[in-house]
C-alpha cells in the first residue's frame, strides 16, 4: 500500500519537479544549443581570420619573389613586361590623392549636414531628409561609376572651365563674404566710440569687400581658362567619391551629436551663446572623437572603393605633374586589382598574380587598423559621456 | 564680438547645414534624373522598321503580313537608292583609272555608311554578325548616322598648342559633277519613308535575351543572374546573421572573447568590397573548389559574407528594441529562455529582421567588385536553376561597367546601358524603399 502511494506520489510529482535525469538532459541540450550559437556567432570572427590568412598567403610569395623595396618605392608598373616591373609608388599615391580629394570635400560637407540634422532642422523636416540620404547610400557604385564615366567625364571635359569657375564662385563667395564682416568687425572690437566704431568698420568692409571680389575674379578666371585635357581624372572621382562616403560620415557624426546630451546645449544656451556658438564651441568639441570615427569611416569608404575610380580615373599609372594637379588621370589599388586579375590569373603563381594580393594585403590591414582605431574612439566617447 | 556679426555668423552657420543637405539631394538628382530619363528610352523609344524586322528574325515577334506590307513600302524608296548605287558604279567603269581609284575610295565609305544606317546593300555577301543584319533600329541612332552618312568627319591639327577640333566636310560636295551627287539630299529627304520610325515599347529588353553581345535583344540574363547571386547570398548570410544576433542578444557575456566577435564583426564590415573578391578567388575557387571556376555558388559565397555584417547588425537592433517586458512575461510564465526567444522575442523583432535583410538584398544586387573574380561573364545567355554550382552569370552591375568600358561598341549601345542602370537601381531603391515603409510602421506600431 504504502510504496504504492509513493508511487504514486512521485509520478504525480512528476509533471511539476523534473527528474535528475530529465535536469540532466536538459542542461546538456542547453549547454549544447548554446555551444552550437556561440559556433555560428564566431563564424565571422573565422571568416575575418580567413580573409587575412588567405590574402596573405598569396601575398606573400611576391615578396618572396621581388622584396618590398620597388613595390613601395619604384613607380614603374609594367607587370606584363619581361621581366615585369611592379613598382606601386604611384598607385598608392593615387590611391592617397582621391581619398584625400573626396575627403577634402565630404567631410565639411557631412560635418555640416549632421549638425542640420541633428541640430536644426525640426523633426518634421528630418523625415523627409534622412531617406534622402539613405538613397544616396543605397545606390549601387557601379551607377556612380557610369555616371562619372558616361556624363560627369565628357561634360567635365568639353565644359570643365566654366563648371569649376561656377563651383568656385558658389563656394568661396558666400564663405569670403562672412569672413571680410567678421574680420572689419574683429578688427574694429576695440574702438571705444560707437558711431566712429561703425564708420570705421564700414569703410574696412568696403575695402575688404572690394579686395575680395578681385580676389574671387581673378581665381574664377584663372579656373575658367583651364584646359582639361581628359574628363576621366582625379577630380571627377574625387567629386563622386565625395557623394558615396558623405551617407556614412553624416550618419556616423549625427549619432555622436546625439549622444552630447540636451543638458550641455542648455548650458550654454543659458550663457547667452547662440546656436552657432553652442554648436560650435560645445557640442562639437564635446563630440569630437565620434566625428573623427566618422570622418575614418569616410576615408576607409572612398579608399576601398573600386567601380567608380576603375571607371573613371583614367587608369594612368602615374604621378601627376606638379603632384597636386587633379586633372590628371590616375590610377587606384582598387582599380588595379580588379584591372589587372583578368589577365593575371592566367598566370596563378607568377609576381604578375601575387602582386595583386599584395595590393589587397595593403588596403586590408589599413582598413584594419583605422577600424580599430574608429572603433576605439567610439567607446572611449560614450564612456566619458555616461560620465565614467 | 558685435552681436550684429554673432547673428549673422548664426544665420549663416544654418545656411551651411541648409545648403550641405540641399546639396546631397541635388547630387541625388543630378544622378537620378539622366539615368531615369534615359533609361526609360531603352523601352520606350521610336523604333524604325529594322527593330520590327530584327524582332521578327531574331524573337519571332511581330505580324508577318503587316511587316511584309511595311517591308513593300520601305523597299520603293530602298530601290531608288540601290538604283543610283548602281548607276555610279556603272559611271565608275567609264572613268580614266587615276580618277577612278579616287572615286572608289571615297565611295567605299560612303556605301558603309549607307548599310549601317538603312542595312545590307544588295548584292553584299550576307554578314556573319547579327549586328550587320540591320540597319539603325532606333530613329534617333538613326539621325545620329545620318549625319556621319551625310558629311564626313575630319580632325584640324593645325594648331599646335590646342586639342585639335573637328569639322564636317559635306560627302555631296566630293562627288560634284557625277551621278551620285543625288543619293545625299535623296536619302536625307526620305530616310522617314526608308526607315518607317513608329513609337515602340519594347518590354522585351527586360525579358529577352540578348542578341550579338547586347547591339540587339534585352537583359534578361543579367536580370535572372543578378536576382540567383543576390537571393544565393541570402540564403546564407540571412540564417546565420539571425542566429549570431540572437547569441549576441540574448547569450553573450560580456567579456574579452564578446570584445574580440564584435571587433571582428565591425571588421568585416570595413573590408574594401575588392578584398572580398580576392579572397572568394582564393579561398572559395583555388582552395575549396566549390566549382572549376567562376560560378554563381562561389559568388554568392561571397557576396554572403560582405553583408554578414549589416544583417546581424539590424538584426541586433530589432532584437534589442523588443521592449523587455514581452520576454518577461513570457519568462514568467514558466517558458524556457529558447523557447521564449523562438515563440515571442523572434516573432516580435521580425519585421525589423526582415527590413535588414532587405536593405542587404539590395546591397548584394548592387556590388560589383566581390563577383568579378569569382561569379560573373560579360557575355552568356540565361542559366538554369541548375547550372548555379558550376556555371558562372552575367549581372546587371557587371555587364554595366562592361558594356560601358570594355564593349567594342560601347557609344552605340549607350541606350541598353542606361536601361540596365535604371533596371539595377530601381531594384536597390525599390528595395530600400519597402524597406523604409517597413520600417516606418514598425515605429508606429512599436509607440501604439
Amino acid at each position: 500500500m504504502m510504496s504504492e502511494d509513493m508511487q504514486k506520489e512521485s509520478g504525480r510529482s512528476g509533471a511539476f519537479i523534473v527528474s535528475a535525469q530529465k535536469r540532466k538532459m536538459q542542461k546538456l541540450a542547453k549547454t549544447g544549443g548554446e555551444s552550437v550559437l556561440l559556433l555560428i556567432a564566431s563564424f565571422v570572427a573565422i571568416v575575418v581570420l580567413f580573409i587575412f590568412y588567405f590574402v596573405a598567403v598569396d601575398a606573400v610569395p611576391y615578396f618572396q619573389l621581388r622584396g618590398f623595396r620597388e613595390f613601395f618605392t619604384s613607380s614603374n608598373w609594367y607587370p606584363a613586361g619581361e621581366p615585369g616591373e611592379f613598382g606601386a609608388l604611384a598607385i598608392i599615391y593615387g590611391s592617397g590623392m582621391v581619398t584625400l580629394g573626396s575627403t577634402l570635400l565630404s567631410v565639411p560637407m557631412g560635418i555640416a549636414a549632421a549638425i542640420c540634422l541633428s541640430d536644426i532642422l525640426p523633426f518634421s523636416v528630418r523625415q523627409y531628409a534622412k531617406p534622402v540620404i539613405e538613397m544616396l547610400a543605397a545606390i549601387p557604385s557601379v551607377a556612380f561609376g557610369f555616371f562619372a564615366l558616361v556624363i560627369f567625364a565628357p561634360l567635365l571635359q568639353t565644359h570643365g572651365g566654366p563648371i569649376l569657375m561656377w563651383a568656385w564662385w558658389v563656394l568661396a563667395a558666400p564663405f569670403l563674404l562672412l569672413a571680410v564682416i567678421v574680420v572689419s568687425d574683429l578688427l574694429t572690437a576695440k574702438i571705444e566710440d560707437q558711431n566712429r566704431r561703425q564708420q570705421i568698420s564700414l569703410v574696412l568692409l568696403a575695402v575688404f569687400a572690394l579686395g575680395a571680389l578681385a580676389f574671387l575674379y581673378w581665381v574664377g578666371s584663372v579656373l575658367q581658362g583651364m584646359e582639361i585635357i581628359t574628363g576621366t581624372n582625379a577630380l571627377n572621382v574625387s567629386i563622386i567619391l565625395s557623394f558615396m562616403s558623405l551617407p556614412t560620415i553624416v550618419s556616423v557624426s549625427e549619432d555622436a551629436l546625439q549622444a552630447v546630451g540636451r543638458d550641455m546645449r542648455e548650458g550654454s544656451y543659458a550663457l547667452g551663446a547662440t546656436r552657432a556658438e553652442t554648436i560650435v564651441k560645445t557640442v562639437l568639441p564635446a563630440a569630437s572623437s565620434g566625428i573623427l570615427a566618422a570622418v575614418i569611416l569616410g576615408v576607409m569608404r572612398a579608399l576601398g572603393e573600386t567601380m567608380v575610380v576603375w571607371m573613371a580615373s583614367g587608369n594612368s599609372s602615374h604621378i601627376p605633374e606638379p603632384w597636386f594637379n587633379y586633372l590628371e588621370a590616375i590610377r587606384t589599388l582598387t582599380a588595379t586589382i580588379a584591372g589587372d586579375m583578368g589577365e593575371a590569373d592566367q598566370v596563378t603563381g607568377s609576381a604578375r598574380y601575387h602582386v595583386l594580393f599584395a595590393m589587397g594585403l595593403l588596403l586590408l590591414v589599413i582598413s584594419f587598423f583605422s577600424n580599430l582605431v574608429s572603433e576605439r574612439i567610439v567607446v572611449r566617447q560614450r564612456k566619458i559621456l555616461s560620465g565614467q | 564680438m558685435n552681436l550684429g556679426t554673432r547673428k549673422i555668423l548664426d544665420r549663416s552657420f544654418t545656411a551651411v547645414g541648409f545648403g550641405s543637405i540641399a546639396v546631397m539631394g541635388i547630387a541625388l538628382l543630378i544622378v537620378l534624373v539622366p539615368i531615369i530619363t534615359n533609361g526609360v528610352g531603352s523601352v520606350f523609344f521610336t523604333g524604325t522598321i529594322e527593330h520590327r524586322k530584327m524582332l521578327f528574325n531574331e524573337f519571332g515577334r511581330g505580324n508577318t503580313e503587316e511587316l511584309a506590307k511595311e517591308n513593300a513600302a520601305s523597299e520603293e524608296y530602298r530601290k531608288q537608292i540601290y538604283g543610283m548605287l548602281s548607276a555610279f558604279e556603272a559611271e565608275l567603269e567609264t572613268m580614266e583609272t587615276e580618277k577612278k581609284q579616287d572615286y572608289l575610295s571615297k565611295y567605299g565609305p560612303v556605301k558603309t555608311a549607307l548599310q549601317t544606317l538603312i542595312g545590307p546593300l544588295p548584292g553584299e555577301p550576307e554578314a556573319i554578325l547579327t549586328r550587320y543584319k540591320y540597319g539603325q533600329t532606333r530613329w534617333g541612332k538613326a539621325e545620329e548616322k545620318l549625319h556621319e552618312f551625310l558629311y564626313e568627319t575630319k580632325w584640324d591639327y593645325s594648331n599646335p598648342d590646342a586639342m585639335s577640333k573637328e569639322y564636317f566636310v559635306s560627302r555631296a560636295t566630293e562627288f560634284e559633277g557625277t551621278s551620285l551627287v543625288k543619293l545625299f539630299p535623296f536619302v536625307e529627304e526620305h530616310l522617314e519613308d526608308v526607315l518607317r520610325p513608329e513609337f515602340t515599347v519594347y518590354w522585351g529588353f527586360l525579358t529577352d535575351s540578348s542578341v550579338d553581345s547586347h547591339i540587339f535583344g534585352g537583359i534578361w540574363p543579367e536580370i535572372q543572374g543578378t536576382f540567383f547571386l543576390a537571393v544565393g547570398a541570402m540564403l546564407f548570410a540571412f540564417p546565420l546573421g539571425v542566429i549570431a544576433a540572437v547569441y549576441f542578444t540574448e547569450y553573450a557575456r560580456e567579456g574579452f572573447f564578446n570584445s574580440i566577435l564584435r571587433s571582428a564583426n565591425s571588421t568585416l564590415a570595413g573590408v574594401p568590397s575588392i578584398v572580398f573578391g580576392l579572397f572568394g578567388l582564393a579561398f572559395f575557387i583555388n582552395t575549396l573548389k566549390v566549382s572549376e571556376s567562376k560560378s554563381v555558388l562561389a559568388g554568392s559565397l561571397t557576396l554572403a559574407i560582405m553583408i554578414l555584417p549589416t544583417i546581424i547588425r539590424a538584426a541586433e537592433e530589432a532584437i534589442l528594441s523588443v521592449p523587455k517586458t514581452y520576454k518577461e512575461a513570457s519568462l514568467s510564465l514558466g517558458s524556457t529562455k529558447w523557447n521564449t526567444i523562438m515563440t515571442v522575442i523572434l516573432p516580435a523583432a521580425l519585421p525589423g529582421i526582415i527590413t535588414g535583410g532587405v536593405i542587404s538584398l539590395g546591397r548584394a544586387a548592387g556590388e560589383t567588385a566581390p563577383i568579378i573574380f569569382t561569379a560573373a561573364v560579360s557575355v552568356g545567355s540565361a542559366i538554369g536553376l541548375a547550372d548555379v554550382f558550376s556555371s558562372p552569370t552575367p549581372a546587371l552591375s557587371w555587364n554595366i561597367y562592361n558594356l560601358a568600358s570594355e564593349h567594342e561598341a560601347a557609344a552605340e549601345i549607350r541606350h541598353v546601358q542606361y536601361g540596365m542602370v535604371l533596371s539595377l537601381v530601381s531594384i536597390v531603391l525599390l528595395l530600400n524603399l519597402s524597406a523604409i515603409l517597413l520600417r516606418a510602421r514598425i515605429s508606429k506600431k512599436l509607440k501604439g
